[in-house]
């Protein structure tokens, strides 16, 4: 496997880190005062809008962020982990962009739906569908860090082959 | 590699980008953020510590980290040029930082216009505590604390101190998609 700006790479691995520690709020800490004065919540203040009852609870203590940006954070951190594994595959700039849109798409129809009471979402469907949103914008960075080449040689010269000793 | 680095180099300025992205999210931001005050001071108290006025803010949930695609956008478009992830990443931070500064700096202005607002923010709290079901020294402590930080709020240093790690954090990652998404080709050194 090649790399190529691991340091960038290592950098957002850790900047991600800090996002996910820090939206799961002050339960994660076992925090004891209110949650609208721990400091996570006051993170993402205006950046979210933290309905605890739009969000997880961890030790009696919504998150710091709601369902949907939960999803969003940890579908893109997931992703971005699994770059080394995904860079195997490759896939068009214009289809991954094509996905996202998509996905984007889905999430407004799932709120403004849910807002004028056409149906009622949940916080399990929030957090799949800003899941599936960040994961896609994670897909992004395919092949940007990584790259796998499979090296075939005599009569396999040019196909994708197992990794045989000769 | 030289290449590359000549190219980055030789890479007209982004700070223009920069500014009208942090401009125009900075503004944004704070519009929405007044909006949302103004309903909360607006609206009955109903005794909930989470407003539903404040429902409006699930419409614009992350709208606030989209500064660093649209500065991006505007660098590409503008100059029609290739740049790095790196570079993105940089475009993306600073356009965080300026988002940030620009909606402090109406946030003050705002306050020599209206300098009761924190404090009518502050009336309907404690009315909204106060019809609350808690218990009477539950009560006394939520309407402390909710006064301090609401007051705090309002301080260029707590202000800066809370909003410039996500902003410039989240404008980051959203100016590196941007570079993945509208720099003008792909840079591969594999």
């Amino acid at each position: 496997m090649e790399t190529q700006k691991f340091g960038l790479y290592l950098f957002i691995t850790g900047l991600l880190f800090f996002i996910i520690i820090t939206a799961l709020g002050g339960g994660l800490f076992g925090q004891t005062a209110p949650y609208y004065v721990q400091w996570q919540h006051k993170l993402f203040y205006g950046l979210c809008h933290q309905n605890p009852s739009r969000s997880f609870w961890i030790n009696g203590q919504p998150m710091a962020v709601c369902s949907r940006c939960l999803g969003i954070y940890t579908g893109f951190a997931l992703c971005w982990l699994l770059l080394p594994v995904l860079s195997i595959f490759t896939a068009e700039k214009k289809l991954i962009q094509k996905v996202a849109l998509g996905i984007i798409f889905i999430n407004i129809i799932d709120v403004v739906g849910n807002l004028f009471g056409f149906w009622q979402n949940t916080l399990v469907s929030r957090l799949v569908l800003g899941w599936l949103m960040g994961w896609s914008a994670g897909l992004f960075f395919m092949g940007d860090f990584f790259k796998i080449t499979i090296k075939s040689i005599g009569n396999h010269h040019g196909r994708i082959t197992a990794d045989v000793k000769h | 590699m030289e290449e590359s680095q000549q190219t980055s180099n030789t890479n007209p300025s982004y700070w223009e980008s920069v500014g009208i992205a942090g401009l125009i999210f900075g503004i944004l931001v704070f519009v929405l953020g007044l909006i949302i005050t103004y309903i909360t001071i607006n609206s009955e108290p109903t005794g909930s510590m989470f407003s539903p006025m404040q429902f409006v803010g699930v419409l614009v949930c992350l709208i606030g980290a989209f500064g660093g695609m649209l500065a991006t956008w505007h660098y590409a478009r503008e100059y029609d040029v290739a740049f790095t992830l790196g570079t993105g990443a940089l475009i993306g931070l600073f356009t965080g930082i300026a988002v940030t500064l620009i909606n402090i700096l109406l946030s003050q202005g705002w306050h020599l216009i209206d300098p009761k607002m924190t404090q009518h923010l502050i009336n309907h709290t404690v009315a909204n505590i106060k019809a609350s079901d808690m218990g009477d020294q539950q009560k006394q402590q939520t309407i402390d604390m909710m006064a301090k930080s609401l007051k705090n709020r309002n301080s260029i240093g707590t202000q800066l101190l809370w909003g410039l790690p996500m902003y410039g954090v989240l404008n980051l990652l959203t100016g590196m998609i941007g570079a993945k998404i509208f720099s003008k080709k792909e840079e591969d050194n594999f």
